[in-house]
C-alpha cells in the first residue's frame, strides 16, 4: 500500500552565518512534490540543491518557513524527534557511500534495522531481500573493501530502503561511478520507483541521470519563474 | 548486526593502536595490583592482631631491653587481665639465607594471650616441660619437614650462648595453626627461660611485654598507666596498642598504602590520558560514519554508548590482563616466599576497586568524544552547502 507522503515546503528561508556577513541560500522558496514523484534536482553550484535535500530528509532545519512530509510538520521537531522520524521515513544516499568498513554488506544493510523492534532472524531476512532487490545477494558477506564503487553504491541503496521508507532521498548518487555503472545505477532507482511507489529526491548535475527521473526542476529557472510569478513580471 | 558486534569491530579497526594501549593499561594494572598484593601481606598482620592487646618497650628502641620484673609492674595496674614478656632471637636455619622468625617468649602465658596459634594442648603442655622445646608454624615444618621430637639447630644473628658459640640446640614440642589464613605460619616460639639462662650477656631482661586489657579497661587510660609507671626509671616504656606496633614496623621499610595511593592516582591519570587520546582519534576517524549512523536514526545517545562501551572493553581487557599477571605473580611469590611475605594475595575488595576504576575510567573517557559527536552536524559532514 503506497501511502501519499507529498513533501511541502512552504515559504523556506535559509540563511547561513559566514563570518559577519549571512549568505542567504533560500529566499522564500516553495515547492511541492508528490507521493510518488521520481524528481531530479539540477542547476549549477550554490544554488542550494543539497540544502533542500537536507531540509526534506530533516538533516537540516530552515532559517523560517515550514517543511511538510506528508501529514508531518517536521521543521519543527527537536533533534531527538527529527532522528527517531528520519529511521522510520527516510533513506539517504550519498554520493560517497559512508558504508562501515568494520561490517559486511549484510551487517551494512541491516544497520538501520538494529533501531526496529525486529529480532535477528526477521532483520536478516530484510536484509536478504534489500540486496536481492539490489542485485547484490551473491556479495552479502563481502566487506566494503571488497567491494567495487557501483557495488558498494547499490549497498548503500539497499540500505536505504531496508527499512522500507516512502521516500528516498539521493544526493548525487552517480557522482563516483563510470557511466556504465551509473546507468544501472540510475535503472535501479527508476525500478524502485516504478514498482515499489518509492518517491525519490534525487539532486544531480548529470543530464543523463536527469533522463531517469519523471520530473525534472531546474533550480535555477524554478528560482526565477517563483520570483517573477511572486513580483508579477511574465 | 548487533550493537555489540559493532563495538566489538569497530574496537579490533586498528589492532596496533587497541593492542598498544591496552598493553599499557595492563601494565599499569599489574603495578597496581602486585602492589595491592604486598600491601595486603603488610597489613595483613595489622588486621590479625588483637586490639585489646598492648606492646611495651623500652621508650628508646626495640633493641633497648626491660627488666624482667617490669611484668609483674604492669600486671599489677588496673585494667590489665595478663602480662607475657618476648625477646627477639633474630634466628637462621643452617645459614642466614633461610631466616626465621625466631621469638622467646614466656612460657607460662604466652599461648594464652595469642589463642589465635592454635595448639594441641597435650603438645603445649610437653613444649612447657620441656626446657628447649619450640613451638614451630606449620609452614615450616612443612618446609623443612620437621616433626614432633625433632632436635634442630638455630643460629642467632644477635644472641651468643655462654660457651660461646651462636648455635642454640632445639627440640619440635609443638606445631601451630594459625586461625586465619593470612596469619604467619613460619614462626617459632621457645621458652625464655632456657634463652635467659643459655645467653652470655644481658640476663633477666625482655625485649618487650605484651599486655592483655581488660574488654572493659579504657585502652588510653592503661597505655598512659603503664608509660607513667615507668616514666622516672632507668628503663621509661612507650606502649600503644599491637595494630599500632605492627604498623610503625611495617612502616619502618616502606608507607606502602602511601605508595598505592601515589601509583594508583598516577595510573589513574595517565589511563585517562592514553585512553582518551585513542577514543578521541578514532571517533574523529569515524567522523563521516558517526555522521552517516545519525542520518540513518541513530541518536547521538547511541553513538555516545558504543563510545563508552569501547573504553570499557580496552580497560576492562588492559586490567583483566593486568590484574591475571599480577596474581600468577603473587600466587608465585606466595608458594616461594611465604616466609618474608606471609599472606600475600589480592582479596575480593581488590577486584572490586579494579572494576570500579575501570567504569569510572571508561565514562570519563568517553566525555571528550561524546562532545565530538553532539557537535556532529550530519549536512555538513554528509554533504556541501550547495
Amino acid at each position: 500500500m503506497n501511502i501519499k507522503n507529498d513533501i511541502i515546503l512552504k515559504n523556506i528561508n535559509k540563511s547561513y552565518k559566514k563570518g559577519d556577513s549571512t549568505v542567504v541560500v533560500l529566499d522564500h522558496f516553495n515547492l511541492t512534490i508528490n507521493s510518488g514523484d521520481f524528481v531530479a534536482l539540477m542547476g549549477p553550484s550554490g544554488l542550494g540543491k543539497s540544502t533542500l535535500l537536507h531540509l526534506m530528509g530533516g538533516l537540516d532545519q530552515p532559517t523560517s518557513g515550514e517543511v511538510i512530509i506528508g501529514t508531518q510538520r517536521i521543521d519543527n521537531l527537536t533533534e531527538a524527534g527529527l532522528t527517531k522520524w528520519r529511521a522510520e521515513n527516510i533513506g539517504f544516499v550519498f554520493q560517497s557511500h559512508h558504508l562501515l568498513p568494520v561490517l559486511s554488506a549484510q551487517g551494512n544493510v541491516e544497520l538501520p534495522l538494529a533501531l526496529t523492534p525486529l529480532n535477528k532472524k526477521q532483520r536478516q531476512q530484510h536484509a536478504d531481500y534489500a540486496l536481492e532487490l539490489v542485485g547484490m545477494s551473491d556479495r552479502s558477506k563481502h566487506y566494503p573493501k571488497e567491494l567495487s564503487g557501483g557495488q558498494e553504491q547499490r549497498v548503500a541503496i539497499a540500505r536505504a530502503i531496508v527499512s522500507d521508507p516512502n521516500i528516498l532521498l539521493c544526493d548525487e548518487p552517480t557522482g563516483n561511478l563510470d557511466r556504465k555503472t551509473a546507468n544501472e545505477i540510475l535503472e535501479l532507482l527508476a525500478q524502485l520507483n516504478r514498482d515499489f511507489g518509492k518517491t525519490i529526491v534525487m539532486v544531480t548535475h548529470d543530464n543523463k541521470a536527469a533522463e531517469y527521473a519523471t520530473r525534472l526542476i531546474n533550480l535555477e529557472s524554478y528560482i526565477t519563474e517563483q520570483n517573477n510569478s511572486t513580483t508579477g513580471v511574465s | 548486526m548487533d550493537f555489540f558486534l559493532l563495538v566489538w569491530r569497530n574496537s579490533f579497526r586498528k589492532k596496533i593502536r587497541f593492542w598498544l594501549t591496552c598493553i599499557s593499561v595492563m601494565v599499569a594494572f599489574f603495578l597496581f595490583s602486585t602492589l595491592s598484593g604486598v600491601n595486603h601481606a603488610l597489613t595483613a598482620s595489622v588486621s590479625a592482631s588483637n586490639q585489646y592487646r598492648l606492646i611495651t618497650s623500652h621508650k628508646i628502641s626495640l633493641t633497648q631491653s626491660l627488666p624482667i620484673n617490669t611484668q609483674q609492674k604492669v600486671a599489677a595496674l588496673a585494667g590489665v587481665k595478663q602480662v607475657s614478656y618476648a625477646s627477639w632471637f633474630g634466628g637462621y636455619f643452617q645459614n642466614e639465607k633461610n631466616q626465621l622468625a625466631v621469638t622467646a617468649v614466656g612460657h607460662e602465658n604466652y599461648f594464652r594471650l595469642f589463642p589465635e596459634y592454635l595448639i594441641p594442648q597435650q603438645q603445649l603442655a610437653q613444649w612447657k616441660k620441656t626446657r628447649t622445646g619450640v613451638v614451630i608454624g606449620q609452614g615450616i615444618a612443612d618446609k623443612y619437614g620437621w616433626k614432633i621430637g625433632d632436635q634442630i639447630p638455630l643460629s642467632s644473628s644477635i644472641w651468643m650462648n655462654k660457651s660461646g658459640s651462636f648455635n642454640w640446640s632445639f627440640t619440635v614440642s609443638a606445631i601451630y595453626r594459625s586461625k586465619k589464613k593470612s596469619a604467619d605460619n613460619n614462626k617459632v616460639f621457645f621458652q625464655h627461660a632456657y634463652f635467659d639462662q643459655g645467653r652470655a650477656y644481658a640476663q633477666n631482661s625482655v625485649s618487650w611485654l605484651s599486655t592483655e586489657i581488660k574488654p572493659q579497661a579504657n585502652v588510653d587510660n592503661v597505655i598512659k598507666s603503664i608509660d607513667q609507671l615507668f616514666a622516672h626509671t632507668n628503663s621509661p616504656t612507650r606502649t600503644t596498642t599491637e595494630q599500632v606496633f605492627i604498623k610503625e614496623q611495617a612502616q619502618q621499610f616502606v608507607d606502602m598504602a602511601m605508595v598505592i595511593n601515589i601509583v594508583v592516582i598516577a595510573v589513574f591519570f595517565t589511563l585517562l590520558l592514553i585512553v582518551c587520546n585513542t577514543m578521541i582519534q578514532a571517533i574523529r576517524e569515524r567522523n563521516n560514519e558517526s555522521a552517516m549512523m545519525k542520518a540513518l536514526g541513530f541518536s547521538s545517545m547511541s553513538l555516545i554508548q558504543s563510545i563508552y562501551f569501547e573504553s570499557l572493553l580496552l580497560l576492562g581487557l588492559g586490567a583483566g590482563l593486568g590484574s591475571l599477571t599480577a596474581g600468577l605473580l603473587i600466587t608465585f611469590i606466595g608458594q616461594r616466599f611465604n616466609d618474608f611475605l606471609p599472606g600475600i594475595s589480592l582479596t575480593a575488595s581488590h577486584y572490586l576497586t579494579v572494576f570500579i576504576l575501570v567504569n569510572i575510567a571508561a565514562a570519563v573517557c568517553s566525555i571528550f568524544p561524546a562532545f565530538a559527536i553532539k557537535r556532529i552536524v550530519i549536512s555538513e559532514t554528509l554533504g556541501g552547502k550547495a
